[in-house]
């Protein structure tokens, strides 16, 4: 393992019940690193972590932590590792303050410290006024900024973070996303995933694409933007419902990537690299359908993008 | 700091000390049993004859009681792993600094304390009732080894069947189903030497019956002839049990 290297992956391959959820991935994390884990939801990311974090054991491979081998050496790295899960985790039975409290008792932090730390940690993260109520008294929200401040308690070396923004409203998204960059700059490494491009894009130094259990591609947000994130991105709706477009969508020359919504109220994203010279075609093209734009927006290359690419590839491959 | 201890203060902090509900109800029970029943059958059982010993049915009753709060306190033992994977505690324990052995050794020591600590308000609170006792430091200690013993009994085996269990709704079925055979085909409510020969070889087969025999022995100075072999039995089986439930546990899924 390199000596700046903090995390070691090599050929990890994780299956359940014959089906396999992480399929022969190799990276590495540096040391104040954030890495970033992007993927869509089955992907591999929550059986990445868990084997990581020495919850379960891999299939095959060879997997480093701390330059602890998590197979031989689990409780050497547990020591000195922070996790917050993606399941949600309380003490129930315990008031806000006391589930920091039991955090700190548990990783051996000394009662005066916890008690700053509880004062420093629910100031942040907008708990000071619920210090006194148990866990079936806590919103959703509530519980899960706990959690997260729980997880902050101790000290570490690496912090683990499986989607830890779900349920968090965009102010504590911001303040969370903020903490782990401050807490990176200190020297904390960082282990991130998420399937929001936006945070990946504001956070990670690092970014790994991974889908099917398969890393896709493996760089920093930059390199990845502009090596699969290739020109711009036309957005675009239209009045109509439901509309397949494309067979259509090939009559319209420069166009490099079209895929289709994803979703209600997701827009048709087509990228290519001269996108002023491609709307009016694409226009043209709507119009001999006889179809209304409702709305129409050109973006910057992005990390979506890339991933959109990326996945999209792997689609056709297979 | 030792990091069984540090496990043990969090569970008695979060799902015993947090909840003294639980704790109240765990003691309405046995003194129910005790005063209910007991004086309810004084008037019918006037005497009890016990491993040759003549005494008040009250008298042999409440020992009994007592013990069947080291099983009903070894059942929360599983039902508290139940509680901390349901509220998302097990896999955050388990990422912690800690081993599985760790965890479950912490369980069992505390549902220990917790059925001592029940075992001495009962005592405490049926003390009046109890005239006759000839309490000595062997006895103590009899009382005291029928404690740790039964308690890691019964500990391990409610470990064993909530990490064979799916669902907590079956391991409340599963409990439901195992604790009346274990406390009522035993020692706990009547002597073994008066009843049919198929409830006291069923009874003999159940090691609530050696606690109970062994911690009135400790309690009353009742001396079954067979209560060497219970004692070892007793050890043997818990030890046994335990070591059977840690591994069962460290093959848990996650």
């Amino acid at each position: 393992m390199h000596s700046d290297h903090v995390i070691s992956v090599d050929g990890l391959v994780r299956t359940y019940s014959g089906k396999t959820a992480v399929d022969n991935i190799s990276f590495n994390v540096r040391k104040k690193e954030i890495f970033g884990f992007l993927g869509p939801n089955g992907a591999g990311k929550t059986t990445t972590i868990k084997v990581l974090t020495s919850l379960i054991l891999p299939s095959k491979g060879k997997v480093d932590v701390l330059g602890y081998d998590v197979t031989r050496e689990p409780l050497r790295i547990r020591r000195r590792i922070g996790v917050v899960q993606q399941q949600p985790s309380l003490e129930m039975f315990m008031t806000v303050e006391q589930n920091l409290d039991s955090s700190g008792f548990l990783w051996d932090v000394p009662r005066e410290e916890r008690k700053k730390r509880i004062y420093f940690l629910t100031d942040l993260f907008g708990l000071k006024d619920i210090l006194g109520r148990k866990g079936p008294e806590l919103s959703i929200g509530q519980r899960r900024r706990v959690q997260i401040a729980r997880e902050l308690m101790h000290d570490m070396d690496v912090l683990f973070l499986d989607e830890p923004t779900v349920g968090l409203d965009p102010q504590m998204r911001r303040t969370l996303l903020d903490h782990i960059k401050e807490r990176a700059r200190n020297g904390l490494t960082v282990f991130f995933t998420t399937h929001i491009m936006e945070e990946a894009q504001y956070l990670c130094d690092r970014v790994a694409v991974i889908d099917h259990g398969q890393i896709l591609a493996c760089d920093t947000v930059e390199k990845l933007r502009s090596k699969f994130g290739k020109g711009n991105v036309i957005e675009f709706a239209l009045a109509e419902e439901g509309v397949d477009l494309k067979e259509a969508m090939a009559s319209v020359s420069g166009i490099d990537a079209f895929y289709e919504p994803q979703g209600q109220d997701e827009p048709f994203r087509v990228s290519a690299d001269d996108p002023e010279a491609v709307l009016p075609r694409l226009l043209q093209m709507l119009f001999t359908k006889g179809l209304h734009l409702k709305t129409v927006n050109i973006k910057e290359s992005s990390l979506e993008e890339a991933f959109l690419r990326l996945t999209a590839k792997r689609e056709a491959k297979t | 700091m030792n990091s069984i201890f540090k496990l043990l203060v969090r569970d008695i902090r979060g799902s015993f000390l947090m909840s003294p509900l639980f704790l109240a109800s765990m003691l309405v029970q046995p003194l129910i049993y005790i005063f209910v029943l007991g004086f309810a059958f004084s008037g019918t059982i006037t005497n009890i004859l016990a491993a040759g010993i003549s005494m008040s049915y009250i008298l042999f009753l409440a020992p009994g009681i007592i013990v069947s709060q080291f099983l009903t306190g070894g059942v929360y033992a599983g039902a508290s792993i139940w509680f901390d994977k349901r509220f998302g505690m097990f896999e955050q324990i388990l990422v912690g600094p800690f081993t599985k052995t760790q965890y479950i050794t912490s369980k069992i020591l505390s549902v220990a304390f917790q059925g001592l600590a029940m075992a001495f308000l009962v005592l405490l609170l049926t003390f009046p009732l109890l005239s006759g006792l000839s309490i000595n430091l062997l006895g103590i200690l009899y009382m005291i080894t029928a404690w740790m013993f039964g308690s890691l009994l019964f500990g391990s085996l409610s470990i064993i069947v909530s990490t064979a269990v799916k669902t907590d709704e079956v391991l409340n079925v599963v409990f439901n189903i195992i604790m009346p055979p274990l406390l009522f085909l035993s020692s706990v409510f009547y002597p073994l030497d008066s009843v049919p020969e198929l409830i006291r070889v069923l009874a003999l087969a159940n090691p609530l019956t050696y606690a109970a025999d062994f911690f009135r022995a400790g309690l009353l100075g009742l001396q079954t002839s067979y209560l060497g072999y219970e004692v070892l039995l007793l050890i043997v089986e818990s030890l046994g049990v335990f070591l059977l439930a840690v591994r069962k546990f460290r093959r848990i899924k996650i």
